[in-house]
């Protein structure tokens, strides 16, 4: 690989001023980091693909000129290749650089990146406005202060609101376009500008009072959203009417108070969609934002009240297989997807797509960027999110954010390591993985009371003490699945759920061991799995040794002792007789693995926690 | 106790301790007889001046002896350590037991 990039492009061509005309015939030598398709806004015709350039020092956003589109799409140009841009030229947009590039000589096609490239931009705050224009903001927060304080004394509000919206649209309409932050109930002559940012399916419902069907959309515009529902007939003449993404004008709704329990949109009011509404599609799309986003970084999720929406955005690191549960409430079965992503502050979180979504998930080639709005925070497993039927997920979503995600993560993120905000592994606490992001001393577990009350799961590492020697295998049933005990009966073996009689039993284990680590000891109970592991041998094996030679089965017991596992545990309360009692249920025992764990140990210290 | 310390090395890092008692996890690359070429854990070669009854049966094996200058120890024992090691995280915990901040405290 000889190419050699021109160091110091990057620098100068994101300082540059004007006049500084002899750059641009400069000639340099750049790498391509990313190339991507931008999805292009509804008015445009023709595909963009903006692209993450180099000099081995630095990186930045660049655009190709439509002129070069056939080579990118025959992969000509793609991530990684080297170019020496011929032509090039800048332009200003939204108050930024932006390098447009129009002439090109592939060099090379390379497998890896050159050198060390860095964000030449400094990463933007995460309140993103989409793509709306300055002179829209300073009436929106004007306008939203008088409606979000009384509601009912709306009558002044919307006269100076009504003043200045006129000046701003070129709209020939009767009626001047009012924001939806102003619509009340106690408007009916107004007309809103939106974009349909989500369309949710055809439902259907029957209850006592009838049947009958509704879709819902929302709307969104640059002062705020606002939910809209049309029911039985008006979802024949507008479901297919209303499209996701297009901007309608749309007048003669009904405004109610919102029921906040089917929806999650931010507005004390939502807009009932009847016969007379009247729905025209806009063309003018320019001043309509596309979706607002207001991005939560994943450290603060936890301060979000469960239940809460939120917007994230992220890279989809992992994506889970489409698994099939069955929701105990309903009994119901649904199909639902795991993803994990991760954002720039080193933390990942599990986020949860359902139904059709999950189904269809679908993508190729590198994890993507994806931004998510109206997102569910809970707290299975620490933080964890969830897709409402009204969430909306963008793939790649042509906005800064997006890009800087991309950028860091083509760069650093993708080797990077993880700190796990939702604790459980992708079976979940309650099947019992092995947690090491949990993992607690038993000191803590005692201390902190687990298994009090309701059951907890916990996950440690700990060595063996003592094992109970008087009973460490019960007679169990050989049929397959049972494992009731069986009862000897004169020689033969009886087993009461089967209703079967066997010569001999299958021993299982049952141990009872004292585990200690550096800071407690605390009694376990685990069961053939367990035996299996701590003695290596069959349940009958051990049995028959005992019985046949003590010596024997104490050297065996002795050997068993002071070998350390990983263990995955259950705390539950239980009483016998009179005592209630905490015990310990040992769900999954895993050997050490010396050498996993040192490379554990030694990404610890080599990671920011140790060399704070 | 101080007289019976044998801090554990790397190829890099006998300089340092000419005259003294280290260990070195290594892997042999040759054994002739009174002498064994050995690779440490960051790659550089050694040369293992062995005992008469040195026991050398495995591919990786922790030789503790005396350095005698930057490219050989005399070796005083040998534990052999089976045909798999990991040398890349034996390396890092070297370094990490010689970081300043913990050599202090462990040696």
């Amino acid at each position: 690989m000889e190419a050699e990039l021109s160091r110091g492009i990057i620098t100068r061509l994101f300082h540059a001023q004007d006049g500084d005309d002899d750059l641009y015939t400069s000639q340099p030598t750049v790498q391509f980091l990313s190339v991507r398709k931008v999805d292009a806004p509804s008015h445009a015709t023709v595909d963009r693909y903006r692209l993450i350039i180099s000099d081995g020092e630095y990186f930045m956003q660049a655009m190709l000129a439509t002129q070069l589109n056939a080579m990118a799409d025959e992969g000509e140009i793609k991530k990684n290749t080297v170019v020496v841009i011929e032509r090039m030229t800048r332009n200003l947009v939204q108050g930024k650089q932006l390098v447009i590039v129009m002439g090109v000589r592939v060099v090379a096609q390379c497998d890896e990146k050159l050198g060390n490239a860095l964000n030449i931009q400094p990463p933007k705050g995460e309140k993103s406005e989409g793509v709306s224009p300055a002179p829209v903001a300073p009436p929106a927060p004007a306008a939203r202060a008088p409606a979000s304080s009384g509601t009912k004394n709306a009558y002044a509000p919307p006269q100076s609101r009504q003043e200045q919206a006129p000046p701003k649209q070129q709209g020939a309409k009767t009626n001047s376009i009012y924001f939806i932050e102003g619509l009340s109930p106690y408007q009916n002559n107004w007309t809103i500008k939106a974009r349909v940012t989500q369309k949710s399916d055809i439902k259907t419902w029957s209850n006592t009072r009838g049947e009958g069907k509704l879709f819902s959309v929302t709307l969104m515009d640059e002062s705020g959203e606002i939910r809209g529902t049309g029911f039985n007939a008006v979802v024949d003449e507008l479901y297919e009417k209303l499209q996701e993404g297009k901007v309608y004008f749309i007048s003669k709704a009904r405004v109610n108070l919102a029921k906040k329990k089917f929806s999650n949109v931010a507005n004390d009011y939502e807009l009932t969609l009847e016969k007379n509404t009247e729905v025209t599609e806009c063309l003018d799309t320019t001043n309509v934002p596309a979706v607002k986003y207001n991005f939560v970084e994943f450290p603060n999720l936890g301060e979000l009240v469960k239940d809460s929406a939120c917007d994230v955005i992220g890279i989809a690191k992992e994506i889970g297989e489409n698994t099939q549960i069955t929701a105990k409430s309903t009994g119901r079965t649904m199909n639902k997807r795991d993803l994990t992503l991760v954002d720039r502050s080193g933390h990942s979180v599990r986020l949860t797509l359902w139904g059709v979504q999950a189904e269809q998930f679908h993508v190729d080639g590198d994890p993507p960027v994806i931004a998510f709005k109206g997102v569910k925070v809970g707290d299975f497993g620490g933080v964890s999110l969830s897709m409402y039927h009204s969430s909306t997920m963008a793939l790649d979503p042509d906005i800064p954010e997006a890009h800087a995600l991309r950028g860091w993560y083509d760069g650093v993120g993708a080797n990077q390591s993880f700190q796990s905000l939702s604790n459980s592994t992708m079976s979940g606490g309650a099947t019992g993985g092995f947690n090491r992001a949990e993992m607690r001393t038993l000191n803590d577990v005692k201390e902190s009371q687990l298994g009090e009350g309701k059951q907890d799961y916990f996950s440690c590492r700990a060595s063996i003490m003592h094992i109970k020697g008087e009973t460490i295998a019960y007679p169990a049933c050989p049929t397959e699945g049972c494992n009731k005990k069986v009862i000897d009966m004169n020689g033969s073996w009886r087993c009461e759920k089967c209703d079967k009689s066997f010569p001999r039993p299958e021993h299982r284990y049952m141990v009872s061991m004292a585990v200690a680590d550096h800071t407690a000891q605390a009694w376990f109970q685990g069961f053939n799995d367990v035996g299996l592991a701590v003695f290596n041998m069959p349940a009958n094996d051990l049995v028959e040794i005992k019985e046949r030679d003590e010596a024997a089965f104490n050297v065996i017991m002795h050997k068993a002792i002071c070998q350390t596992y990983n263990f995955s545990c259950r705390a539950r309360q239980e009483t016998f007789n009179d005592t209630t009692r905490v015990r310990y249920g040992i769900n999954r025992i895993l050997p050490m693995n010396y050498e996993e764990e040192g490379n554990i140990l030694r990404d610890l210290l080599h990671s920011d926690w140790g060399r704070a | 106790m101080a007289e019976h310390v044998s801090t554990r090395v790397n190829s890099a890092r006998l300089p340092q301790y000419v005259g003294r008692t280290v260990r070195l996890a290594c892997k042999v690359l040759k054994l002739q007889g009174e002498t064994a070429l050995v690779e440490a854990s960051d790659g550089g070669q050694v040369h293992v001046r062995l005992t008469r009854d040195a026991n050398v049966t495995d591919t990786y094996i922790e030789v503790i002896g005396s350095v005698l200058d930057e490219s050989t120890i005399k070796m005083m024992a040998c534990i052999n350590m089976g045909s798999h090691l990991n040398m890349q995280l034996v390396n890092d915990t070297i370094e990490l037991v010689h970081d300043p901040r913990f050599m202090g405290r462990i040696f």
